[in-house]
């Protein structure tokens, strides 16, 4: 075995390229959260230490409404697109029923179609309808928290579904029927038996939710109105006059809160994973 | 013989199917079938994969709606109703036991949903878990026990709620050698415990012939026999029963009368009354291997059916030597014991066969 | 009969209430992203006005006809040569390091693959972020090139930057199909190789590569068709100057005022993907 790797990719020049990959994904966090506490003016450079950039944070009334409006529209956005993507995971795998292939294809094009051509599509819906809607009812509806939120909730049923349909698919259908064996009504079935055992599923698919809500730039920019930004949007726009140190701050503050909840995710997986190879483990021994 | 079967369906029976049929599409998975079930009765359906065994099984639960014909539990029409308002109990195949729930939640399930009092609730999982033996593991998790645990506990679950009939799935068909022949033994016991109705699904005869009062054998969807094993085995009235309980030699034959067939090579042997068959039909005389006598003829009866033919082969397999034995129009296999006071012969030997007339059974084709 | 009734009762149940189950998100699908799907449809066929804004009368093809122009047809070429270059860097440095985590213990092989996942979950703009304090004159790598007396670089604003953002961000999605493909290989078939081979190379071209085909392909497209559409990297460390086709959709919304045009450039690119992603299936993406 030893000598036949010698002919191979020699060890070490794996390793150092596995050190590159990793040097390379974190090298630049890293050093932004180094940079946050710069108190040099030239954002790159370093000029000793200070957390004065994070204490500027705490002024700025414009930065902390739209980090208010960010929560607000990811918390809304996943808590609608968490309940609307896990009926469609259920109605998806446990059902048949009229144009389920058509409803099956359409939630996939969310996750394929590029940002830029769903921002496209969000803008030019909404100035159409409130044309309309301004015409027929004479309301004047104009762009902001609800198109936002709107939006994230278009794209992130998908992303819900997606996760939720996995662990669907991985749950034994025999469960439920043992359950209506056992007297369950339907909705007993799915509220003692199929709930709890696909509810990580709906918890990750949350997360992964809040995340792209919390992440989206593109989108929420042709969304968004004059008063109502979300934190990723404002950044971009401060990025684009020139960069400060006070954006090195916010940004470790986004990374820390997207940190936390990957931390959130892996957690659950971890203990997803060692759930399913312990039942591998009893099934495997039995047959 | 006949007065028993009269008074079981007098007392009505615990399940009975009349005209069922089941279809998926343009397949029809349970064709026609007519059966009842006795109570108290450990009943088995046996057949291959795919014989509609498991179908039968799933429309007696409820989980699937038969598409022709009438269902009846202790005489009342449940052939509509869902699962859950029926008076039986399923152990699923893989036990389908509730990971996320402790042993004693899993047993109690069907009790909650019935909303029975909640003291009521833990003195009969009390009981149905002492009755499997699993007192003491109550609170563990069905992912930290053993296949026959699992196996338990499914059947605790199932028995708590006191079902009129338990209906099983293969259930032993997920545990080793082993267990499985220890489980089939505590199944039996079980059963005239309770003293319901058992009835089980199997592709395995020997599990059927081991534990079941009688047999169904499906194959293609149809009921083709049922009986005791004794019934089965020795008297076999179709060449798939025949064949898929223990191993025949198949004779080619026309049925002269009704004790008499006319074998494929011109000679005439006496058979077993039957009225399966119509005189006339092309029949095949089924002929267990063990029940061939090889050699001896001093010892066969006066006017026993004879052959002669030429060892083929010889399998020695420690208990028994099987001989394939070539006559001039087919080879028949011959089991013989293998004692010090039994001849053995070697592949070319001349031999003569024979069998005592009650030893074949005439099967339709 | 009776229970020929009761089944069909049933069947129609069962398919009541998975269409109802279905009906919520259906609707908000239909109403939110097909409908508007087909109004970018619809208004890429439309036509701009003077003014600029748009008249959906005098349906035409002057939107599409517009991507044979040479400022687009460069944007569009510029961004096929931007998302090539990043594919192949990112199958180059993958494919190593996917084989490496492939061939270590569970446990390292965990940790290695979660490190990779990590920062594929943190903020995306803050990540190119990054990238732009990084590359920036006098900032980290400029220092550090200088004090190695390699000179200042100043790449900034670049193609280069540009690409290395697209790398930084779309790594993972390379790695990973590659790694499943690696990791299914059969060990036995390399050893049959050697001996039919012998020497390392030809036993990797011959069967090592063609074994793990389905993930260089689906790698190779889930970093490819994000890089066409990029939008974020671009802006941000091309500095407007190197505008990929994501960047000059939005510029023909919320500047050019041309939402024909953008409109069909949308969906020139959603065909894209979509022709990708049938790709991507095909060669049995599904399993990865």
């Amino acid at each position: 075995m030893s000598h036949s790797h010698q002919r191979r990719l020699p060890v070490w020049a794996l390793r150092t390229n596995g050190g590159a990959v990793l040097l390379f994904l974190y090298a630049p966090i890293i050093l932004l959260v180094i940079l946050s506490f710069s108190a040099s003016r030239i954002p790159g450079q370093w000029g000793g230490f200070t957390t004065e950039w994070y204490a500027t944070l705490f002024d700025d009334s414009r930065l902390q409404r739209t980090i208010s409006v960010s929560v607000r529209v990811a918390l809304v956005s996943t808590l609608i697109a968490t309940v609307l993507g896990t009926m469609a995971a259920l109605a998806l795998e446990r059902f048949t029923f009229r144009g389920r292939r058509v409803f099956d294809a359409l939630l996939y094009l969310p996750i394929i179609i590029p940002d830029v051509t769903m921002a496209v599509m969000m803008l030019m819906f909404f100035s159409q309808s409130f044309n309309v809607v301004d015409a027929v009812f004479g309301l004047g509806i104009s762009k902001g928290f609800g198109t936002i939120v709107v939006s994230h909730v278009a794209f992130n049923i998908a992303f819900v579904s997606v996760v939720v349909r996995a662990r669907i698919a991985g749950m034994n259908a025999t469960l439920e029927q043992a359950a209506s064996d056992l007297y369950a009504s339907r909705w007993q079935a799915f509220r003692y038996v199929t709930l709890p055992l696909i509810a990580p599923g709906v918890f990750g698919g949350a997360l992964l939710a809040l995340t792209l809500s919390l992440d989206d730039v593109v989108v929420t920019q042709f969304v968004a109105g004059p008063g109502s930004t979300t934190l990723p949007v404002y950044v971009f726009s401060l990025i684009r006059k020139g960069v400060t140190p006070t954006i090195n701050s916010v940004s470790v503050i986004m990374l820390v809160a997207s940190l936390i909840l990957v931390a959130g995710s892996v957690a659950l997986q971890r203990a997803n994973a060692s759930r399913g190879r312990q039942q591998l483990q009893t099934s495997g021994g039995t047959s | 013989m006949n007065e028993i079967t009269e008074s079981q369906n007098q007392r009505s029976a615990a399940v009975s199917l009349r005209g069922i049929s089941k279809f998926f599409d343009d397949v029809t998975a349970v064709d026609s079938v007519d059966l009842d079930i006795g109570d108290s009765e450990f009943f088995a359906l046996l057949g291959p994969s795919g014989c509609g065994k498991t179908t039968t099984l799933r429309m007696i639960a409820g989980l699937e709606i038969p598409s022709a014909g009438s269902l009846q539990i202790f005489g009342e029409e449940v052939g509509s109703l869902p699962p859950n308002k029926r008076p039986v109990n399923t152990v699923f195949q893989n036990y389908a036991l509730f990971p996320h729930m402790s042993v004693a939640d899993n047993v109690a399930f069907g009790l909650k949903m019935r909303k029975i009092p909640k003291s009521e609730i833990s003195t009969r999982v009390h009981e149905a878990i002492s009755l499997v033996r699993m007192t003491g593991m109550e609170d563990r998790r069905p992912n930290q026990l053993s296949g026959g645990q699992q196996q338990r506990v499914a059947l605790a679950r199932a028995l708590v709620n006191r079902p009129k009939v338990l209906l099983l799935d293969e259930p032993l068909a997920a545990l080793d050698l082993k267990l499985r022949q220890e489980m089939q033994f505590e199944l039996k016991q079980l059963q005239r415990e309770v003293g319901i109705t058992f009835v089980f699904v199997t592709h395995d005869q020997e599990e059927a012939l081991a534990l079941s009062d009688r047999i169904g054998v499906m194959n293609d969807g149809r009921l083709l026999q049922v009986g005791t094993p004794e019934e089965m085995y020795d008297a076999p009235i179709d060449r798939f029963v025949a064949d898929f309980i223990g191993r025949s030699n198949f004779l080619n034959g026309t049925l002269e009368s009704a004790e008499v067939v006319c074998l494929a090579n011109g000679q005439r042997i006496r058979v077993p009354e039957v009225d399966a068959v119509s005189i006339g039909d092309e029949v095949q005389v089924s002929l267990r291997p063990e029940r061939v006598m090889i050699g001896d003829l001093d010892s066969a009866p006066h006017d026993s059916a004879q052959l002669s033919g030429t060892v083929d082969t010889e399998t020695f397999l420690g208990n028994s030597v099987v001989y394939r034995v070539a006559l001039d129009w087919m080879t028949i296999e011959v089991e013989a014991d293998h004692r010090p006071d039994v001849e053995r012969y070697h592949a070319g030997d001349r031999v003569d066969l024979w069998w005592r007339d009650d030893a074949v059974a005439v099967v339709r084709p | 009969m009776k229970l020929g009734a009761a089944e069909l009762k049933r069947e129609r149940e069962e398919r009541r209430r998975g269409f109802f189950l279905a009906l919520p998100s259906f609707a908000y699908m239909l109403l939110f992203f097909a409908l508007p799907l087909v109004i970018v449809l619809i208004y890429s066929f439309a036509t701009r006005t003077s003014t600029g804004s748009t008249a959906l009368s005098d349906w035409n093809l002057d939107a599409y006809r517009k991507l044979g122009e040479p400022i687009v047809r460069n944007v569009v070429v510029r961004s096929v040569v931007l998302a090539v270059i990043t594919t192949v860097i990112c199958l180059v440095v993958a494919y190593p390091f996917a084989w490496f985590c492939a061939h270590q213990r569970p446990t390292v092989r965990n940790v290695l693959l979660i490190a990779v996942m990590i920062p594929f979950w943190t903020n995306f703009l803050v990540r190119n972020y990054a990238w732009r304090i990084l590359l920036s004159k006098g900032g980290p790598i400029s220092t550090f090139t200088e004090a190695i007396g390699l000179g200042e670089v100043d790449i900034l604003f670049t193609k280069t930057a540009v690409v290395i953002g697209l790398v930084y961000a779309y790594l993972p999605f390379m790695i990973l199909p590659l790694y499943a493909s690696i990791d299914r290989l059969d060990r036995r078939l390399i050893e049959a190789g050697r001996d039919l081979y012998g020497s390392g190379p030809q036993t990797f071209r011959r069967i090592i590569l063609p074994l793990t085909m389905p993930g260089v392909i689906a790698g190779s497209i889930l970093v490819f068709v994000p890089s066409m559409g990029a939008y974020v990297t671009p802006e941000l460390l091309g500095g407007g100057k190197e505008t990929m086709l994501g960047s000059y959709i939005v510029t023909q919304f919320l500047t050019a005022r041309n939402w024909p045009v953008g409109a069909s450039l949308s969906f020139v690119l959603m065909t894209v993907m979509l022709i990708s992603t049938v790709i991507y299936f095909r060669s049995g993406g599904r399993n990865l």
